[in-house]
C-alpha cells in the first residue's frame, strides 16, 4: 500500500495548499467572496461524491442538509444582531412582523455559539440518519431512494416557506450579524472568510478521504457493487449506508453554515431543487468516484458558469453553452473528468509496466485499477 | 449419522412454498460438525432453496432450522452470517469492481462494526492470513487484479476464498464447479479434500464424478423431500434414487 498512499494524499494536499494560498495572488474582496462561494460548492460536491460515488446512494436532496446547516448559522447570527425593529427581548424583526410575542423554543438554544456550530453539523447528520435508517432499513435502493431524498427536501422546503413566523418564510433570514470567533472577524468580503472556508474544505476533504480509504469505505464500495452479497458476510448493510449518508449530510451542513457567512443570509432557495440537481451535475462532470475530482468539478462548473454569465459575448446563450458541455461530458466521459484523467495517465505509463507490475509493485496496479474500473464501468453503465 | 460428529445444523420439517409451489417439503436434515455433506438431486429438487433457507435468503413457512443448538430461521441474513454460516452462490458473486485483495479483505468480516472498521486502513490488517488463503486457491499472483478481469474458474475460486476469509463454522457451496474445466474441477476437489474435517461443508453439486471424489455422506433430494442418504455407492444403487433421476424427476423443472 505504501507506494500509493503518499501519492494520493500528496495530490490532495497540493490542491488544498493551492486553494489556501490563493489570496496571496488575488486580493480583490469581490473575487474572494465569489471564490469562497465556489469553495462551499466544492464541499457540497465532496459530500455527494461520498454517498453517490462510493456508496452508490444518489442523493437528489443533498441541498436539504445544506439548507439545514445554513439555517442553523442564520438563526445564530440573527440572534446576535441588535435588531432595528424589536419586540420584547430583542425579538428578530421578521417575528415581530408575524406577530410573534416571544422567541420560539427552537430558537432559544441558538444564543449559544457552541450549540449553533454543533447543530449546523449534527442536525443535518441526524436528519439524514433518520431518513437513511427508514430507507435503507427498509431496503429501499437505487432510483427509489433518490426519489425519496428529493421528496424529503421538497417537504422541508415547503415547511420552511410555510412557517413564516419561525423561519422568515419565503424571504429567508436576512440582516445578519457578522460571524466572529477567537477574536477573528469574518466579513463576507475578506480574506479571513476565504481562509475559513478553505480550511473547512480541506478538513472535509481529508475526513472524507479517510472514510473512503478505511475498511468501512471498502465495504461501502462493495455495497455499491453488490449489496446483497455483503450481507452474507455478516455486515449490517443498512448501518453502513446510513452512516455514510449521515457523514455526507454533516459535511453538507458545514458547507451550509459557511454559505450563510459568505452570502450574509439564508433562504429557502438553498434547499431548492435547482441547487440540488446542480450538485449532481458538478459531481458527474468532475467524476463521482473521486472526491477531489468531484470538488474540482464543482469549482470548474460554477467558475465557468460565473465567467460565461458575466461575459458580454455569452450573455444570452451561456445556459445553452453549459447545457451542451454537460451533455458532451456525460456522453463521452461517463466517469467524469477525474475518470478521464485516470485512464489517460494509465495509458501514458510505459507499456512495460503492465507486464512487470504483478510481482514487482502490486501497489501500482491498485492505482491503475481505477482506470480499468472506469473503462469497465463505462461499458456496463 | 456417525457418532464422531456433533450435530451442527438441523432442519426439522422445513417447508417453503412459492406461489403455491412447494419447493422444500417437510425436510429433515442433520449435518454434523466437520462433515462434508453433498446434496444432490434432479433439477427442481429444492437443493438451492434448501441452502437459501439455511443462510436466510428465503424464509421457511413452517418448521425449524437449528444451528449450534439455536434456532436461526428468524434471524436476518447478516445475523445468520455472524452466527457462523457462509454461502457461496451458484452464479459466482464477487465484487467485480474491486481487486482480489480488496475482495478478500471484505470476506474477512470477523469484525463487522462500522465504527471500528472506520479506523482500519488499507487491507493490511489481516494481510498474512488473506495471503495464505490466496495461495490456497491459487490466486496469489492475482492479488492486485480487478475481479472483473478474472476467468470464470478464478472467479469461482475467489468466491470460495472469500468464504474461507470469512471463516464460518458452516460453509454452504452451491455448484462450486459449475463452468469449470476438468483440470479446474480436479483442483477444486483437491481443495475440498483439504478442507474436509477442518470445516463443515454442505455442497450442492451436479457433477457426480466430483461428488464421488469428495463426499463422505450424500443426501439425495427429490421434489423438496429427502429421498435417500448414504455413501456414494449406497446412494447410486438405491432404487428410488435411480427412479428419481431416470423417471419423471429429470424433467421436473421448477
Amino acid at each position: 500500500m505504501s507506494g500509493k498512499v503518499p501519492l494520493q494524499i500528496l495530490l490532495y494536499g497540493v490542491v488544498c495548499l493551492a486553494i489556501l494560498l490563493f489570496p496571496l495572488v488575488v486580493n480583490d474582496a469581490f473575487l474572494l467572496n465569489k471564490f469562497s462561494r465556489y469553495l462551499v460548492f466544492g464541499m457540497l460536491a465532496i459530500a455527494l461524491s461520498l454517498s453517490w460515488g462510493y456508496a452508490g446512494i444518489l442523493n437528489l436532496g443533498q441541498a436539504m442538509t445544506f439548507g439545514l446547516g445554513s439555517y442553523c448559522m442564520a438563526m445564530y447570527l440573527k440572534l446576535k444582531t441588535v435588531p432595528i425593529h424589536t419586540g420584547s427581548d430583542g425579538l428578530p424583526d421578521f417575528m415581530v412582523w408575524n406577530n410573534l410575542t416571544e422567541l420560539p423554543w427552537v430558537w432559544a438554544p441558538f444564543h449559544s455559539t457552541a450549540f449553533a456550530l454543533l447543530a449546523g453539523i449534527l442536525v443535518p447528520a441526524l436528519f439524514a440518519g433518520l431518513l437513511g435508517w427508514f430507507m435503507f432499513g427498509g431496503r429501499v435502493t437505487g432510483v427509489y431512494a433518490a426519489i425519496i431524498t428529493l421528496a424529503a427536501m421538497v417537504v422541508v422546503n415547503l415547511i420552511i416557506v410555510d412557517q413564516q413566523g419561525y423561519t422568515g418564510g419565503f424571504n429567508g433570514i436576512t440582516d445578519l450579524a457578522q460571524f466572529d470567533m477567537f477574536g477573528f472577524e469574518f466579513d463576507a468580503y475578506s480574506a479571513s472568510t476565504y481562509y475559513l472556508v478553505a480550511i473547512c474544505l480541506t478538513v472535509a476533504l481529508f475526513v472524507a478521504l479517510a472514510v473512503t480509504r478505511s475498511k468501512t469505505g471498502l465495504i461501502l464500495q462493495a455495497v455499491r457493487d453488490r449489496e446483497e452479497r455483503v450481507r452474507f458476510f455478516g455486515y449490517d448493510v443498512a448501518l453502513y449506508t446510513t452512516f455514510v449518508f449521515s457523514v455526507s449530510a454533516g459535511i453538507a451542513g458545514l458547507a451550509g453554515m459557511l454559505y450563510t457567512i459568505v452570502m450574509e443570509f439564508a433562504s429557502p432557495t438553498f434547499l431548492g431543487v435547482p441547487l440540488s440537481l446542480s450538485i449532481v451535475i458538478w459531481v458527474a462532470v468532475g467524476g463521482r468516484r473521486s472526491l477531489l475530482g468531484a470538488m474540482l468539478g464543482a469549482l470548474l462548473v460554477t467558475g465557468v458558469q460565473g465567467a460565461l454569465s458575466e461575459s458580454e459575448a455569452f450573455l444570452e446563450t451561456w445556459t445553452l453553452v453549459m447545457g451542451g458541455l454537460f451533455v458532451l461530458i456525460v456522453l463521452l466521459l461517463p466517469q467524469g473528468l477525474a475518470g478521464a484523467f485516470q485512464s489517460l495517465s494509465a495509458r501514458l505509463q510505459p507499456a512495460g509496466k503492465v507486464g512487470t507490475d504483478k510481482k514487482t509493485s502490486p501497489d501500482k496496479k491498485t492505482e491503475s485499477r481505477d482506470s480499468g474500473k472506469t473503462a469497465h464501468a463505462g461499458e456496463t453503465a | 449419522m456417525s457418532a464422531t460428529h456433533d450435530r451442527l445444523l438441523a432442519l426439522k420439517g422445513a417447508t417453503v412454498s412459492f406461489h403455491g409451489f412447494v419447493a422444500v417439503d417437510h425436510l429433515d436434515l442433520e449435518v454434523g460438525a466437520g462433515e462434508l455433506r453433498c446434496l444432490i438431486g434432479p433439477n427442481g429438487a429444492g437443493k438451492t432453496t434448501t441452502l437459501d433457507l439455511i443462510c436466510g435468503k428465503s424464509r421457511i413457512n413452517s418448521g425449524e432450522i437449528v444451528f449450534k443448538g439455536k434456532p436461526i430461521h428468524a434471524l436476518n441474513e447478516f445475523q445468520i452470517a455472524r452466527a457462523g454460516i457462509g454461502r457461496k452462490f451458484q452464479v459466482p458473486s464477487v465484487f467485480r469492481e474491486l481487486t482480489v485483495r480488496e475482495n478478500l479483505a471484505i470476506g474477512g468480516s470477523r469484525d463487522p462494526r462500522v465504527l471500528s472498521n472506520l479506523f482500519k486502513f488499507g487491507t493490511s490488517a489481516d494481510r498474512q492470513r488473506l495471503e495464505e488463503i490466496a495461495v490456497l486457491v491459487g490466486l496469489r499472483d492475482e492479488m492486485a487484479t480487478q475481479a472483473a478481469f478474472l476467468s470464470h474458474g478464478q472467479t469461482q475460486w475467489l468466491e470460495i476464498a472469500l468464504i474461507l476469509a470469512q471463516d464460518p463454522a458452516l460453509i454452504l457451496m452451491d455448484e462450486p464447479t459449475a463452468g469449470m474445466t476438468a483440470h479446474e474441477t480436479n483442483k477444486t476437489a483437491a481443495l475440498f479434500n483439504h478442507l474436509k474435517g477442518r470445516r463443515t461443508l454442505i455442497v450442492v453439486e451436479h457433477d457426480m464424478g466430483f461428488v464421488r471424489d469428495i463426499a463422505e455422506t450424500i443426501s439425495v433430494m427429490h421434489q423438496g423431500k429427502l429421498l435417500a442418504q448414504g455413501t456414494a455407492d449406497e446412494v447410486s444403487s438405491d432404487a428410488r434414487v435411480r427412479e428419481a433421476y431416470l423417471g419423471s424427476g429429470g424433467i421436473g423443472h421448477a
